[in-house]
């Protein structure tokens, strides 16, 4: 029970679809620099990637690989259409400075490389269930680089001045993104390993009793 | 083993002792600011370094102490009148961005004092490309009312020079604070070649690229001016030294080293050239990094192939020498 | 001299280091350095062909169904993607299964689609540039730009993947601090 538990969270922590996997860094590196952007981000590709998914469930699975991500792509790609018109109404301001990466989040490597690797290999259900903490895992680490990067390159939080002695200006450029996501990487894979580490001597320490 | 151990820690001695003379100029001109800058900037690059060991599990040995180098090179890269919360920043991310994610002293792959300058460069362009005139010294908590811009910065832009040779060789001109004494760099030079601590192909690539093309493409009217400004100018002699040969960096063979240096002094040459920016050297320094890695990948294959060449022939003369003596037997 | 300045006019206009474009492919093929290099050149077939045919669909497209630009862009690298796994089945089935996996990885991804994107907003802005040899001309660049990230990577694919460096950075956050640092100094460069 327990390890069936922990496989629907995957998503959000020990399997991070971008702190673990490295997938959908793109719209971080570039947008995740203010905490506007970063909403507006969220509300597309948590939309974005959840509809397409569940669409995507129903191509027949016996078509051919290629075909399944065509067809999985082009899905993906009508559903941003009716996201955008939306987003253009909410969040006018972001959308124009996220620019391409809003139509780039339809082709995001969790729709195009892991419905067939993962999500279709689980019943519906509990696909849901995993495929709503992968997209939550992606809106945490988004809201996190965009509060840090927004505070200690501009000095605002959500646009609102604070009292930050010394601005970091490049923490908002894309080499600031590449950077800090880096950082925040290895201490993710850090926390995950001492994490497992003392599960595991729990474990052991059980086991011996 | 140790014998490589024990030069390290000399070439080291030898450097520290290149950049401290440097840094004594820098107070000549700049007064305690300058030393103040290069004191707080060592002090936080062993701080980082010591911290990031621990935190990696590893000992800090007198082997770590690289990190003082790197971090007096880039104090004297800075203007004497820099905010201190901008050098402790760098002095920082130097360490533990460029350095200690990496591995550490054991698995270099940028100069740490060029990544250093960069960052300040691209955060905080302005505080660092306008510099106090010399002689205009303050205290440590104070600053002068006029900052002008570099030499290098007026060479760049219109190719002439209003400063005597003997100033320019005693580095009296606006200007990084402790990269400009040229005749000191040019001793530095000569002593750390001889004393191997240097890559001597890596520095006589940088400059004679640099010379080659202020020569044939010059930025001044006149040519030999174009090559003697060229390489003042612009931290070319400093980072050549300090940055291009850092043996930890340019690949080992001088013939490799030079063709690493030669093309990053060209790069760079034609960058300030084209576009005027200035330090455009320690840029392209940091660009041309995979060049180097490839090079001493390069050279590392070679020295496989010809390993395994040799004791295939020393396989192929002993098996001759026993069939000759099993035949002699017969 | 002149070619010195294009190539870092080149660089500068690098997408993944200046827009992040196809970072994820890139750490995905950074399994091993031969792939590496291998799904580079895929994506630079990708990047010249799919302008090619994004030239078309924005020629084609009336302004009123512009909205629907990245469903008809995915259909044509869609199209692009079946006709490269067709050709390569019938051409050598030996090497269709030794290419398969750099085209699946490189047909839908943000290096294709950015680039694609990207030519199309330059062409809105600029008339001048609503020219098939343009948009080809561009898809070309970036493809190369491409090539030329992944041969930065695998300069330093050693030393990043290597025991020297902490178990917590190895491989890809190591390879983001580096490309990071390139990306760092490019900047410096404009």
């Amino acid at each position: 029970m327990s390890s069936k538990k922990s496989h629907i969270f995957d998503g959000l922590l020990s399997d991070n679809t971008v702190l673990s996997s490295l997938m959908v860094i793109s719209p971080i590196i570039i947008c995740g620099e203010s905490l506007k952007n970063a909403v507006a981000i969220i509300y597309a590709f948590s939309i974005i990637t959840f509809f397409s998914v569940m669409l995507s469930s129903f191509v027949p699975k016996k078509l051919p690989y290629a075909v399944k991500i065509i067809i999985y792509a082009l899905i993906s790609s009508l559903v941003c259409v009716p996201v955008k018109l939306a987003a253009e109404n909410f969040y006018a301001e972001s959308i124009n400075r996220i620019g391409i990466y809003y139509p780039l989040l339809a082709v995001n490597s969790l729709i195009v490389v892991q419905t067939e690797a993962k999500f279709f290999c689980m019943k519906k259900l509990r696909m849901t269930a995993s495929l709503f903490f992968y997209i939550l895992g992606f809106d945490a680490v988004i809201l996190i680089t965009a509060f840090i990067r927004e505070l200690f390159a501009y000095g605002t939080i959500n646009s609102r001045m604070v009292d930050v002695n010394r601005t970091i200006g490049g923490l908002a450029e894309s080499f600031g993104g590449f950077i800090f996501l880096g950082i925040m990487c290895g201490i993710y894979r850090a926390i995950r390993s001492r994490i497992s580490h003392s599960s595991a001597k729990e474990d052991n320490d059980v086991s011996d009793n | 083993m140790r014998k490589a151990v024990k030069k390290d820690r000399l070439a080291w001695l030898d450097i520290m002792i290149t950049l401290l003379t440097l840094e004594l100029m820098a107070y000549f001109y700049y007064g305690t600011r300058a030393l103040f800058t290069a004191l707080l900037c060592m002090t936080v690059s062993a701080a980082a370094e010591f911290i990031s060991l621990r935190i990696m599990h590893r000992r800090f040995t007198a082997d770590d102490l690289t990190c003082v180098s790197d971090g007096l090179i880039l104090a004297l890269m800075l203007p004497a009148f820099i905010d201190y919360e901008i050098v402790v920043i760098a002095a920082v991310f130097m360490i533990v961005v460029a350095k200690c994610i990496f591995g550490g002293r054991r698995n270099m792959i940028f100069s740490p004092a060029a990544v250093g300058y960069i960052f300040i460069l691209t955060s905080w362009g302005k505080e660092l490309l306008t510099y106090p005139a010399p002689h205009d010294r303050c205290g440590i908590f104070s600053k002068p009312d006029t900052l002008v811009d570099s030499a290098s910065h007026i060479f760049n832009l219109s190719g002439k020079l209003n400063y005597s040779d003997f100033e320019l060789l005693l580095g009296n001109f606006s200007g990084p604070c402790g990269s400009v004494s040229v005749l000191l760099l040019v001793v530095a030079a000569v002593i750390l070649i001889l004393r191997r601590d240097i890559s001597a192909g890596a520095f006589i690539g940088s400059i004679s690229g640099t010379a080659i093309l202020a020569y044939l493409a010059p930025v001044s009217d006149i040519r030999v001016d174009s090559v003697r400004y060229s390489l003042i100018m612009n931290m070319v002699l400093f980072a050549s030294i300090y940055i291009i040969s850092d043996r930890r960096i340019a690949p080992r063979r001088n013939y490799y080293a030079f063709f690493y240096g030669f093309f990053t002094a060209v790069f760079a040459y034609i960058i300030v050239l084209t576009t005027a920016k200035e330090n455009a050297v320690v840029i392209v320094s940091v660009l041309f990094t995979p060049i180097a890695l490839s090079l001493r990948t390069l050279e590392r294959s070679i020295e496989h192939i010809r390993r395994k060449d040799e004791k295939a022939r020393e396989e192929k003369a002993l098996a001759a020498d026993d069939t000759e003596v099993s035949a002699d037997e017969q | 001299m002149f070619l010195i300045t294009d190539f870092i006019a080149f660089l500068a206009a690098n997408l993944i280091l200046t827009q992040a474009l196809g970072t994820s492919t890139l750490f995905i093929a950074a399994g091993n350095r031969k792939s590496l290099v291998a799904t580079a050149s895929v994506i630079t077939i990708f990047t010249t062909f799919g302008s090619a045919s994004a030239y078309i669909t924005d020629r084609l497209l009336p302004v009123k169904y512009t909205d629907f630009t990245l469903f008809f862009y995915t259909l044509a690298v869609g199209i692009l993607y079946v006709i490269f796994l067709s050709a390569l089945f019938f051409y050598s089935r030996e090497k269709f299964d030794k290419a398969k996996k750099y085209i699946h990885v490189s047909a839908f991804n943000c290096a294709v689609m950015g680039t694609l994107l990207t030519i199309n907003g330059r062409a809105a802005a600029d008339s001048s540039l609503m020219h098939l040899g343009r948009y080809m001309l561009s898809g070309i660049e970036a493809g190369l730009g491409f090539i030329v990230t992944a041969l930065i990577l695998t300069a330093a694919y050693k030393r990043l993947t290597s025991s020297k460096v902490p178990a917590s950075f190895r491989g890809f956050p190591a390879m983001l601090v580096y490309l990071g640092i390139i990306s760092m100094a490019v900047y410096a460069l404009k």
